[in-house]
Order: C-alpha cells, then structure tokens, then sequence
C-alpha cells in the first residue's frame, strides 16, 4: 500500500501534465483537485444564491417565477452542502492528514482516487436536471412526499438522487480511507493523543460519515424505488410514511453538520495556537470534546422535526441542549489559547477569529432552537436560515478560507498576499453580518423560508434588502481572493517550508512537499513537534539525542511494532 | 508586518463597528412580534429569558475576543514566547459546568413553557379542521360551514375571541404548515396513511383582530403564495359571520378592533339600509362605502343635535368610521349633504 509512493521520484519520464492530474493517486495532488472542484462548484451555488438575493430584495416576482426560485434554492443547499463546505474540507484532509502523520500518502491511494473523481460526476448529474426540464426543486431536505413521482414528475428529481448517492458513496470511501491512515500510517512516536488536532476532527468527522451516510444513500434508493418502480416507503396515499424519510434524512442531517464542522473547528485550533504562540489549552478536554460531540450527534436528529407533532420532545430537546456543553468547552479552550498569547493577526487568524465570533453566534441560535416552544414559532423561517449560516458560512467557510490562507504556502510555495488577504477578510466578514443577522429578525416577524416573493405589507422589506446588499459583498470579496490567488501563484512571495513557524509536521518538509513527503522526521513526543524541535520542551534545556533527526526513509511508517519504545 | 498602521486601522473599524452593530441590535430587538393568543404570550416570555442568556454569552465571549485581540496582539519585534500553558484542569471543570447550568435551566423552563402551548381543553369552544392543499385551504367548521378560497383574497379563518380553538390539521396531498407568526405558533399538517392521526393544537386568541397566516413548509410551485387570514372576534360577532356564510351571505368584513362593525353603503344618493341596532354604551364602527362619485359621509343625530360626524368621502370609496358610545335610545343617521334623501334609524339598545 504505502509503499506505491516510494517509486522513483516523478520526473525520471515525461508524460502531459494533464494526463498526469487526471490519473494521480498522489494524496497532494488529490487534495489540490479536491480544493478546486469544490471551489468552482462554490461559485455555481454562490451565483445561485445572488439569484435568490436578487428576487427577495424587493416584494413582488422579478426575474425568477416561482418554479425557477424553487430550483435556485435546491440546487444552492444541495451544491453548498454536497459539493463544496464538506468536499472542500476533505480536499484539505486529503492533503495535510498524511503529512501530519508523517505519512507518505493515504493508506488506499487508489480507493482515493476514485472518491475524488464521483464527485465533479455526482456534482454535473445534480445540475444537469437544468438540461433535462428542470432540476430537483423540492429543497436541499427532499421532503417525501413532495418528491413522489405524483408532485414532482421531473427528471431533475432522479437526477439529483442518483448524483447524491454517487457523492455519498465517495465521501463513505474517503472516510474509510482517513478512518484506515489515521489508524494505521502515523509516524514512529505518534500515539493518538499526540495526534495534531485537525486529524482528531477529521478522525471523527470520517467516522460519522461512515455511520450516517449510508442510511442517506438508502433512503435516497428508497425514494428512487418510490418514484421509479411503485415502491410505498414514504407516499401515505399507498401506505407509506412521509415521516420516515425525515428520520432517515435527519438520522443522516445531523451528523452532517458536525461533518461540515468539526474539521473546521481542527482548523481554527491548529492556527489559533501558531498565531497565538501557546499550545491548544486544553488538548485532551477538546480531543474528548470532539470525540463527544460525535457521540451525542446521532441522538438529536428529530430536532429537525419538532412541528412535525411525531417525535418526543423532551428527549430530543434535552440531548440537543446537552451538545451545547462540549461545544461550550471548546470555544473557552480557544478562548484560553487566546488568553495571554502573543497574537499574530495575519489573515488566517482573522478569519479563524472570524470563525469564533461568527459561529458563536451559530451556536447561540442553535441552543435557542432546541427549545420547543421557541421552535414552533422559528422553525422553517429565516431564523434557522440565519442559524445555518452562522453554522456552515460562518463557521465551515470562515474555517476554509482561514485553511486557504494558512496551507496555501504549503501547497504551492507562495505565501498570499497579506493586504489582499485582509481586503477580503473585511468585505467577506461585514457583507456575511449583513446577510445573514437581518434574517435573525426575518425569521423572528415570521417570514417562512424557501418563499420566492412576499406581501410589501410584511414589514420586510428593508431587512431583505439589506440582506441582499450583504450578499453582494460576500461575492465581492471573492475578486480580492482570486486576483491573490492568481497573482500569487504566478509571482508570490516564496514560502519557505515553515513560514507560519508551525506547530505540526507539515511544516517539516519542502514547500510543496516531495512525492514521498518526508526525507526524514523530527521525533514525536507531543502534538507539537515542530515547536518541540525548535523551542524544546517549554524552555528546558533538550537532550541532545532527540534533536537528531531520524532517518526513516527505510522503514515503514506506522508500523507500530517497530516503532523505539522511547517515543510510544 | 507594519508596526502600527493595521492595528489603527483596526481600532477604528472597531470604534465604528460596534457601535453600529449594537444600534443595529436595539433596533431590531430581535424579538417576534406582539403575541395576541395566551400561549403565545407564555412562548414570548420564555424567548425573552432566552435571549437575555442569550445575551449573555454573547456579550461575554465576543468582549474577551476583541480583548485578546488588542491585549495580547504580539508587539513588533517581540520573540519571546509567551508562558506555554497547556491547560488547568480547575478552570476547565468550572467552564464545563457554566453550559451545563445555562442549558439544564433553558431546558426546565422550556418543557414548562411546552406544557402550556400543549394544554388541551376537554370543550373547545370551536374545532376546525384545516386542510392544506397546493397551494390554498380550506377550513371546516364542525357542525358548520366550509371557508375556501374566494377569487384572490386569501381564505379567512373566522374563530372568537376568548375560548379554545381547536384545529385538526389535514393534508391528502404533500405536507404543509399552519403557521400564524402573531400566534407564535406552527404545525406541520402531515399526510397521513391509514394508521395514522392527524396533527391537532390548540389556542385561545386574546384580541380580537385580523392576523396574516402562511404555510410554512415548502410545498411546492407556489407555496409563497399559500396564504390565508385570521379573522378573530367577539363570540356574538363570529356566529353572526359563520350564520351569515352558511345562508350565503358575504360575511361582515371585519372592523379591526371593533367589537361590532355596521355595514353601511351609499349609490344614486340612497344608503343600501334604513335602519340598525347597535348595543348600548359601547363603541362600535361604520364600515362606510361610497359607490358613486357624489360628496357623502354618514352623521348620527338625536333630534338636530349631531352625536357623531363622519368625515365626507368626496368620491366613490370607502372609510371605517369609530363611532363613540352611545347610551340607549333612538337616533337617526343621515348622509350631512343629503339630509332629507338619506336618512334612516338607529337603536341603541340595552
């Protein structure tokens, strides 16, 4: 397995660079094309949403009828969710977990490979319903039994079954793959509490996939049998229950959020200490908050379905409140990482402090959520549209863009432009606030979600247009992003292999990294050994033994039998 | 990095932004609006005791970020490492146990809260079933009448004031949500098979008055345009307007706050009545509709002495007068520019 990457270094023949990209098993080149596609599919549903601020800036039918907004807010929650905030951060696992570890690739290269590439096919067979009479058009939650063959005969609808279950097997394949490097590839010295942060979260993030997405992919077979070959799972009409498809989507749903989550909180902890110059306070209280968090996601999922009459409240209210408790935990750890550190705010720490403030704020509706009572009144308005995106955009995209900036150095050799990248923090984080908190109140007046027009007589107006002016600024800022982006890979400022003065391993080799990764790596006694080997243990005097690097070029790493019982 | 030059630019946008972030906050106070049903007012409490938590926390963390950031930002030329803490286990016991109080108290006050919006009365003074299709409703008064859409105007729910009112929510088709924002309150109407049982809740309107109502699960095409009215009134009012329905009559329009609205029209320099009853010392309202393009309005007399003098409608149109209370008697009601030709009587009785 490992040992595919051990080959020849490239370059001893030549062959096209696109031949080259396109048959890669490279976890590097895979996590790049990763990045890339789920960035490209960012701007299709970002495009989607300006279509839908556009029409809701003002009362009345604009440009889009009824069906065609219908469409535009499907297409932007299932691309946002599917097809970028969880690929996206898997395209950043993909490439920073083997080098964390230490590892020369994933564990199953070619199993990598595949998952990738489901993915631009699921993502164009989801859009490609606009081809075939239209897409799906029943909301990202595909609520049964709108999307019966009797009220939703398109072929959009099959469309976007069959893409969602290709991307769901690719995201189950990657998170056996991450569940089997993380378990079986860490460097000699490595044992899993000195594992970086960013692969506990992606550790748990791969295990929740494992556990909910193949009951999303059944139900979506399900209702593909329902719509194409006279299946009763969710129609009431022939004896089916549209409720069990809200189980199965939620049992899925909610996990899903802390997928789209958790790797960003790893993200904002590895670049909160560097930027602070602290370690994580608290490593082991948030490695068991994470871990937590998993566990309590699978027992809350009916919380999505409190108007539904169906479910008991008291549990599922008080198993939700109770997440909020090892979420508490982790925002005073980062908190206590900021406490007393000497802070350093270039880009990715603004936008990892944008990820605190921001998805504090997620957080705080969430807890409001829980509450039925409260519930009943916001549910299925603007409120929980507020309340998703704090959580996904936020947290999970403020989460990305702070990985952009920190590992693009990594991944290309160039550091981004720092002014360019805090233009675009600015815009991005006030036109996000200018979005999204308006809708607090939207929600809050009563205005339902996933309405394409509305009376001038609501009282909404102003707060609409408002939100629709944010939501311009949020694509404004994306032109600093890309003009830095370009420009820095043509001409940018040359990294070096550490120029955040890293915590983690990554660090320790070439910007970008060879094919194999390491020559060789520094010893392993905590989740920081970078820092370890440039500071030693806080200020005490080293061993000079452990600042000798190790020559492991020839042995095979993660072999656990083999690894010097000194560093276990 | 520049020493200064950021950390200026920083402070300023900060100085700036806070300010307008919190007036932004204030203004919209971020609360629902004025509950008008009993439960809806327990709900509306409890969303106030949430938001002051809610209030808290925020205030809390979002200070100590902005405090970090300009406490300990690290000064130019500064590379000594700070204290490498890696964490205290009594300070994080104490900060685990500040949610955990925070959400167990959210939740005890919530499910009491959840008991109240729950209550079920054993005589609901009216029950309803509401049914939801794509994309309007109808309402189907037990032992009374079917409300269904009329042309464009969104169907009307006609309940009374002051007494449960029992909905039983229906749907043969997709799901739908019986959503009344100044009631505080939603449901979903689920399509159910032959095991199951509809949704049913309950409410007591506390004020008399019309309340938007929209679906608010998405059902489809035009599920923006699935809108319906609540039309709450006086008991004596709502079995005039539901009599008034099932004899095929167009139903009173409703007069806003009044308890008693009379519906008075003038053409070709008639009023359509000659005479009304109104109960004596309370106010009451005139729902007075000119269909011709002649100067009218309506004026109540007692002898030649004017009581009460509407405002004129100069064209065709329409006005709600409030007329004051009156004590029992006779009087007349006369259009002021046609004194002989329009005219007719009122009693105010006991």
């Amino acid at each position: 397995m490992a040992t595919t990457t051990l080959e020849p270094r490239a370059g001893s023949y030549h062959r096209s660079w696109v031949l080259d990209w396109l048959t890669t098993v490279d976890h590097k080149k895979i996590g790049i094309l990763y990045i890339v596609n789920s960035f490209l599919f960012f701007f299709a549903a970002g495009f989607l949403a300006l279509l839908i601020r556009s029409e809701l800036a003002v009362p009345g039918v604009q440009f889009l009828d009824q069906n065609t907004y219908n469409q535009a807010f499907t297409m932007h929650g299932t691309i946002m969710i599917f097809l970028f905030v969880v690929p996206v951060l898997a395209g950043f696992g993909n490439y920073i977990v083997p080098l964390q570890l230490g590892a020369p690739d994933m564990a199953f290269p070619r199993i990598n490979a595949l998952s990738f590439w489901l993915l631009p096919l699921g993502g164009l067979l989801i859009f490609s319903g606009y081809l075939f009479g239209g897409a799906a058009a029943e909301g990202w939650t595909g609520y049964a039994p709108l999307t019966s063959d009797r009220f939703s005969p398109g072929v959009g609808t099959d469309l976007w079954i069959i893409g969602l279950a290709l991307v769901g097997t690719a995201s189950i394949m990657g998170a056996i793959n991450f569940i089997a490097t993380i378990f079986k590839m860490r460097a000699p010295g490595m044992t899993l509490m000195r594992m970086p942060i960013f692969v506990w979260t992606i550790l748990v993030t791969a295990t929740l996939i494992l556990l909910a997405t193949p009951v999303l992919t059944a139900g979506l077979i399900a209702l593909f049998i329902d719509r194409n070959y006279g299946g009763s799972f969710f129609d009431p009409a022939v004896g089916g229950n549209p409720i069990l498809w809200q189980h199965i989507f939620w049992f899925f749903g909610h996990p899903e959020v802390y997928i789209v989550i958790l790797p960003a909180m790893g993200v904002v902890s590895e670049i909160l200490p560097v930027f602070s110059r602290k370690p994580l306070f608290g490593y082991k209280a948030f490695v068991f908050a994470t871990v937590a968090i998993g566990l309590l996601s699978f027992s809350v999922w009916a919380h999505h379905m409190f108007t539904t009459g169906t479910v008991f409240l008291p549990f599922f209210s008080f198993m939700t409140a109770l997440i909020a408790i090892p979420t508490g935990i982790k925002m005073f750890n980062w908190l206590g990482t900021l406490w007393r550190g000497k802070l350093i705010l270039a880009t990715p720490m603004l936008f990892s402090l944008g990820f605190l403030s921001m998805f504090l704020i997620g957080g705080i509706s969430g807890v409001m959520l829980a509450s039925p009572p409260i519930d009943f009144h916001v549910q299925d308005t603007y409120f929980v549209v507020a309340h998703l995106h704090y959580v996904f955009f936020g947290g999970s995209v403020f989460g990305v863009f702070a990985a952009t900036y920190y590992w693009f150095p990594k991944m290309t050799g160039r550091k981004l432009n720092e002014p360019l990248g805090k233009i675009h923090f600015w815009i991005h984080f006030i036109g996000f606030n200018l979005a999204f908190f308006p809708m607090h109140q939207l929600g809050l007046s009563g205005m339902p979600r996933r309405i394409g027009d509305y009376s001038p007589d609501a009282g909404w107006t102003i707060l609409n247009m408002v939100s629709t002016v944010g939501a311009f600024m949020i694509a404004v800022s994306i032109i600093p992003f890309l003009i830095n982006v370009v420009a820095t890979l043509i001409n940018g400022e040359p990294a070096g292999d550490d120029p955040w003065e890293g915590n983690t391993l990554e660090w320790a080799t070439t910007s970008p990294p060879p094919p194999h990764n390491f020559d060789r790596l520094p010893p392993i006694h905590s989740e920081r050994p970078l820092f370890f080997l440039t500071h030693g243990h806080g200020h005490a005097v080293e061993r000079p033994e452990d600042l000798v690097e190790e020559e492991i070029v020839d042995e095979k790493p993660g072999d656990v039998e083999r690894r010097p019982k000194d560093l276990v | 990095m520049q020493p200064t030059a950021p950390r200026k630019r920083l402070r300023t946008i900060l100085r700036v932004g806070i300010p307008v972030l919190f007036t932004v906050l204030l203004a919209g106070c971020l609360l629902p609006p004025d509950p008008k049903t009993v439960a809806g007012q327990d709900v509306f409490n409890l969303y106030l005791v949430v938001l002051a938590l809610a209030a808290i926390v925020f205030i809390g963390v979002e200070g100590f970020i902005l405090y970090a950031v300009f406490r300990y930002r690290r000064k130019p030329g500064d590379d000594v490492l700070p204290e490498q803490l890696h964490g205290n286990n009594k300070v994080e016991v104490v900060w685990t146990l500040i949610p955990t109080v925070i959400v167990l108290v959210l939740f005890v006050v919530s499910i009491m809260t959840l008991n109240e919006v729950e209550a079920r009365s054993e005589n609901p003074g009216v029950t309803i079933e509401v049914q939801g299709f794509q994309w309007n409703w109808n309402f189907v008064y037990e032992d009374g009448p079917t409300i269904g859409p009329a042309g464009n105007e969104p169907p009307v729910l006609a309940v009374p004031v002051g007494e449960p009112v029992r909905l039983i929510l229906t749907s043969d088709n997709v799901i739908h949500a019986f959503y009344v924002p100044q009631f505080l309150l939603k449901r979903d109407m689920v399509p159910v098979n032959e095991n199951g049982t509809p949704n049913e809740i309950e409410f007591v309107v506390s004020e008399a008055g019309t309340y938007a109502g929209q679906c608010a699960e998405f059902c489809g095409t035009d599920h923006a345009g699935m809108v319906f009215t609540v039309n709450a009134m006086p008991r004596a009012d709502y079995d005039a307007y539901i009599a008034a329905i099932e004899d095929g009559e167009t139903p009173p329009t409703g007069g806003g706050d009044c308890e008693t609205t009379i519906d008075i029209s003038a053409n070709n320099t008639q009023f359509d009545i000659d005479e009304f009853v109104v109960p004596a010392d309370t106010a009451f309202c005139i729902a007075f509709e000119n269909l011709e393009d002649v100067r009218h309005n309506v004026a109540i007399l007692s002898g030649s002495e004017a009581l009460f003098e509407g405002s004129f409608l100069n064209e065709a149109g329409s006005i709600i007068y409030e007329v004051p209370a009156l004590p029992a008697g006779d009087y007349t009601f006369v259009c002021q520019a046609h004194v002989q030709a329009m005219a007719g009587t009122v009693t105010v009785t006991e």
